[in-house]
């Protein structure tokens, strides 16, 4: 076969996909009669009560002297750990502000930081195409630093997003701009699987965030450039159990809803989504009332759910935080023009393990704390 | 864990900025004490050293220019790092007769002409072999008899009229220079040149780093730099470029010889206006608003060659070009024509407040050692110039 004739084949194939794929989109527009906000709203719900008391920042950690790009808890201790663009990943010790640990990273250029299971490692990534692993009670150097215990080559791209899998300090799963995901034994430095890349139902673009299941960890889903979030079963490394539709632009975060069941995207298209992990519908998208004052849309650049679930918050662009109810798909506040608040892009933000404290990341290069205050119970 | 609300829940509205809480142990106090101070020492100490990125399309002479900065200002490739380039050369042998070959079949297709590219039956065999070569991720070791092989293939007249006319094909730069040297390179001891390096192409991966002094780092008045090279990323430059803002500088990288030539990833796209729309891209970056630009028009003395033979027209953004004269005068006036688009080009895409930021055309030839030290001491010149600017000394 010609060049020519096997260019003609591969646009008559390309056109049959986005046929079909056109044709499943109509089907799911019929079946979809409502969204979660209507339905809440049609059985009486309200948006829940918030006042600007409510969610008070009680933090700020200084220290960071460039952007800070990305923030993980650890779940028992209350520590945090940060990536800046000044090279260094931070770890603070949230209840006293206090720094224990500064480690300046050989390539400055990192993206994305997370915190093991048992709180006794961080890992990082950026351009390097890298995913760097520190154990915290190394001895350090003579400048102070510790040295790196593990590092992770491999990914042909930038490294975007890493997250240990839960109870798990020997396996964690990168994000890549080389658009696969790859879960790595952290032990051994080996690749264990590759999600996407060679394989069909790979993501066909630059893969930007990822977010395991707490309920199931064997599952995580992804967001990339490409507009959509896949699911993947780690078992199964061959295909993508599921891909969803439905935003317009790069998908900057993915977080699974607390219930593992649903997952909460946010876009450069300026929404956040929810999406049905089992079906794949789309349940309800967030989207801001235009602002006269925006020359762009703010972009979507993180987003965390409340422990309940009930609270979604999202980072944008501009400075703001929002905080949506997930039910009735209301803005309840805004933490970017409360008091105190960032001067800057929210990069990142995340909740504590038990819910009750929301941090939030910019480029300012502040961490703040925002805590549940007064009488406001954790939901 | 609750004691985490409870603790909050006195702060109220007060946002507490205090390092220490009454619970705190002295220990840590210290500790984190320490780390402030690491972290104000380590910001000092790198104050002065000026960051420079290296930006460019594929094949645009970056990591060309890297390299020449490592062998100029920095130590150079010690004798493991040449060793370390001795199957990089021989891939790139491989890959360029591979490419040639392949080439040449395909070209006897779609040209009307198609005798002129149908190689002669003794060099077929080899060129099939060859080219199944070419294709494995592992080469073999380059031999005396392969390269014999590879020779006859390159003087075959329908291999040499492919190579030029390949600006369809995806032919290195570097092949011509590479073929001429085939029994220097199949020694059995062969060790690569600097010169077999810097013509050397291997994908970087991540990003490369090199920190250096063009008058060397005892004189007080040399100026430190550290040079970034990000060539190796093949995805969205807009998920990454934010985190150079704040670089003194962008030496951005545009082979002006690929007027006629299309992308490696895309060959129904024009090079030329793949740079173009790079460059402007990059111009309108938010994190660039206060960059000094240093643009790098490179590959003069491929441009020299080409500019006699294929007209710049060809180029949508050249398009109107009209030659006046002929020879040396016509090559000058030909680059004098792509360096005005490029001034355009800057002015256009650089909204009113950015307007006094440096910018600065270079004519480079990466190749050229001299050249690119000579070019270097112009942009450090220039650096320097407007850090006196900026601290108000000038």
């Amino acid at each position: 076969m010609s060049v020519a004739e096997l260019k003609e084949k591969h646009a008559a194939a390309t056109a049959t996909v986005n046929s079909l794929r056109e044709r499943l989109k109509q089907r799911r527009q019929l079946l979809l009669d409502t969204d979660v906000a209507t339905y809440t709203k049609n059985q009486g719900r309200s948006p829940v009560n918030f006042s600007a008391t409510d969610l008070v920042c009680c933090r700020t950690l200084q220290g960071h002297t460039g952007k800070v790009y990305a923030l993980d808890w650890t779940p028992e201790k209350n520590w945090i750990v940060s990536a800046s663009q000044d090279g260094r990943l931070i770890v603070w010790n949230a209840l006293t502000s206090q720094k224990t640990h500064a480690i300046k990273l050989l390539c400055p250029w990192v993206m994305t930081c997370a915190f093991a299971p048992n709180g006794q490692s961080v890992a990082c990534g950026g351009l390097d195409s890298a995913c760097s692993v520190f154990t915290l009670s190394s001895q350090s150097d003579r400048d102070g630093n510790i040295p790196v215990s593990r590092i992770l080559t491999g990914h042909k791209g930038y490294i975007s997003c890493c997250q240990y899998v839960p109870d798990q300090e020997t396996r964690l799963i990168t994000s890549s701009g080389d658009q696969t995901c790859v879960l790595w034994d952290v032990t051994t430095g080996q690749r264990i699987s590759i999600f996407g890349g060679e394989f069909p139902s790979g993501h066909t673009a630059d893969v930007l965030s990822l977010s395991i299941s707490s309920t199931n960890p064997n599952m995580f889903v992804s967001g990339s450039c490409d507009s959509t979030v896949r699911l993947w079963d780690l078992r199964i490394a061959s295909r993508a159990v599921r891909t969803y539709h439905g935003h317009d632009g790069d998908v900057n975060a993915v977080r699974f809803f607390p219930d593992g069941l649903r997952f909460g995207s946010g876009s450069d298209d300026g929404t956040c989504r929810l999406f049905d992990m089992r079906t794949g519908h789309q349940l309800q998208v967030y989207a801001r009332q235009p602002d006269r004052n925006d020359d762009e849309i703010p972009t979507v650049t993180s987003v965390a759910f409340s422990i309940s679930g009930r609270l979604m918050f999202a980072g944008y662009s501009n400075g703001d935080c929002y905080v949506w109810d997930t039910l009735v798909a209301e803005v309840v506040q805004n933490l970017g023009t409360l008091q105190n608040s960032h001067e800057g892009r929210i990069s990142c933000l995340g909740l504590s393990g038990d819910g009750s404290a929301l941090c939030t990341g910019s480029y300012d290069k502040n961490l703040k704390i925002w805590a549940f205050g007064g009488q406001r119970k954790v939901i | 864990m609750p004691a985490l609300c409870y603790l909050f829940e006195g702060m109220g509205s007060s946002c507490s900025r205090s390092h220490s809480v009454n619970e705190a142990n002295t220990e840590d106090n210290l500790k984190a004490v320490e780390i402030d101070r690491r972290i104000l020492q380590e910001t000092k100490a790198e104050q002065h050293i000026h960051r420079l990125l290296l930006l460019g399309a594929g094949e645009s002479g970056k990591s060309t220019i890297f390299k020449q900065i490592k062998l100029l200002f920095h130590t150079g490739f010690s004798e493991a790092e040449l060793r370390s380039y001795t199957s990089v050369v021989h891939a790139n042998v491989y890959q360029t007769i591979k490419i040639l070959y392949d080439g040449s079949k395909e070209l006897a297709q779609i040209e009307s002409d198609s005798s002129k590219y149908i190689v002669s039956p003794d060099n077929k065999e080899k060129g099939e072999r060859l080219s199944e070569l070419g294709s494995r991720l592992d080469h073999p070791f380059l031999t005396k008899e392969i390269a014999q092989d590879i020779k006859n293939l390159w003087q075959d007249a329908a291999i040499q009229e492919t190579f030029s006319h390949g600006n369809m094909l995806q032919i290195p730069d570097c092949a011509q220079y590479f073929m001429d040297n085939l029994e220097r390179l199949s020694q059995p001891d062969y060790v690569p040149t600097k010169e077999d390096v810097l013509y050397a192409r291997v994908r970087t991966s991540g990003v490369v780093e090199i920190q250096f002094s063009p008058v060397g780092e005892s004189k007080k008045s040399g100026e430190v730099y550290k040079l970034y090279d990000v060539g190796g990323q093949r995805n969205e430059r807009r998920k990454w470029i934010h985190l150079f803002e704040g670089v003194t500088a962008v030496i951005f990288c545009a082979a002006i010889s690929e007027y006629d030539q299309t992308l490696f990833e895309d060959e129904t796209k024009n090079r030329m206006m793949e740079t173009k729309e790079l460059f402007d891209w990059v111009l309108k970056q938010k994190c660039f608003e206060k960059t000094s630009f240093m643009l790098f028009l490179n590959k003069f003395d491929i441009f020299e060659k080409k500019v006699q033979k294929v007209p710049l027209s060809v180029c949508d953004w050249f398009k109107d070009y009209h030659p006046t004269t002929s020879g040396k005068q016509e090559v000058e006036h030909a680059y004098e024509f792509v360096k005005k688009k490029f001034e355009e080009l800057y002015f256009q895409s650089s909204k009113p407040d950015r307007v006094d930021r440096v910018f600065k055309i270079y004519r480079t030839t990466a190749l050229d050692q001299k050249l690119v030290k000579k070019t270097f001491k112009l942009v450090d010149e220039t650096l320097r110039r407007r850090n006196l600017m900026e601290a108000g000394l000038l």
